[in-house]
């Protein structure tokens, strides 16, 4: 399920169901520097949330990305924007991002890391492909959730 | 001398003759136009070409990708990928949306280890017969939905999807 109206319809008929919520996490850089990496990992994070989604439509609500940038004080929005994701219905909560930052700190769901690979130059069966790998590498960590 | 031609008269015919072709100029394209909707060809309706051919195709269900050219939503542009489960019954060749009638995942044919020939859903272990049929007592309400089929020069084209017509 996406953050829109008529799935968010369906997600408050269907509470029992959908248990999962995925948060994408996304960097936005002003460097000018680090801007091309920071919206080429943007974009492949957003293609795999859209897979992801695809495949797991009726058991994940995928939240709007939340952004932050480089001045951003992670530590403080972990303490208190983010604690907002904890306690409620969704029994399952999941950050998707790029960042190696995360993993430092203590969130209020599972971090999944995933290496970045610039999309922008593939054609759309290669992207298409690439992306499959690595929904099916973030599979297990999904199921291993839920099975607990 | 009734047959010489007077300046008046010459002048009238030339007149006639150059205004009847500029308005035939105008009006013929005017009735083309109107009538190309019967010329045209008929179109194979939404058919869209997949890569799988169809001799390669056994009883088994086996994933076919696809990519719907510029799907226009709203002012959005894009090409859709898009995925099917293929197989031959005999000699009809059946397509099945892999879309959950449940609330939407994408369901896998052995997705599970547990549960052979059937497809099996991982969000809530929806379960359907070969035929996309829905298990009863798992989640699902309703069979899958098919494909409609063509086959053109010995590949599998598909079309929209329709209520599943083998249950």
């Amino acid at each position: 399920m996406n953050w829109t109206g008529n799935d968010m319809d369906t997600y408050l008929s269907q509470k029992e169901y959908i248990d999962t919520l995925v948060i994408p996490l996304v960097k936005v850089e002003m460097n000018l520097d680090k801007m091309k990496t920071s919206a080429s990992s943007t974009e492949f994070v957003m293609h795999l949330a859209s897979v992801i989604e695809t495949q797991f439509k009726g058991r994940m609500m995928f939240a709007p990305p939340f952004s932050y940038t480089s001045t951003s004080d992670l530590q403080s929005i972990v303490q208190t924007t983010f604690q907002e994701f904890s306690g409620t219905p969704f029994k399952h909560v999941f950050f998707l991002t790029t960042d190696h930052v995360w993993s430092t700190f203590e969130l209020p769901g599972q971090v999944i890391w995933m290496p970045s690979i610039p999309l922008e130059s593939m054609d759309a069966s290669l992207r298409q492909s690439i992306l499959e790998d690595q929904l099916r590498q973030v599979l297990p960590k999904f199921i291993e959730k839920w099975s607990n | 001398m009734s047959s010489k031609v007077s300046r008046r008269q010459f002048l009238s015919y030339t007149l006639m003759g150059v205004g009847g072709f500029m308005a035939s100029a105008m009006l013929m394209p005017m009735v083309r136009f109107a009538v190309d909707p019967v010329l045209q060809p008929k179109s194979e309706g939404e058919f869209v070409p997949t890569p799988q051919k169809v001799d390669k195709l056994t009883e088994t269900p086996v994933r076919v990708d696809f990519t719907i050219k510029d799907r226009k939503d709203a002012w959005y542009k894009s090409d859709v990928s898009n995925t099917a489960w293929v197989y031959k019954e005999g000699d009809t060749v059946i397509a099945l949306s892999p879309v959950c009638k449940h609330l939407g995942c994408t369901v896998s044919w052995e997705g599970s280890e547990k549960h052979k020939n059937e497809f099996f859903c991982p969000c809530h272990d929806g379960r359907y017969e070969k035929n996309g049929k829905n298990i009863p007592g798992s989640p699902p309400l309703g069979p899958l939905d098919e494909y409609m089929v063509n086959v053109v020069d010995g590949y599998v084209y598909l079309g929209k999807t329709v209520p599943n017509t083998l249950v």
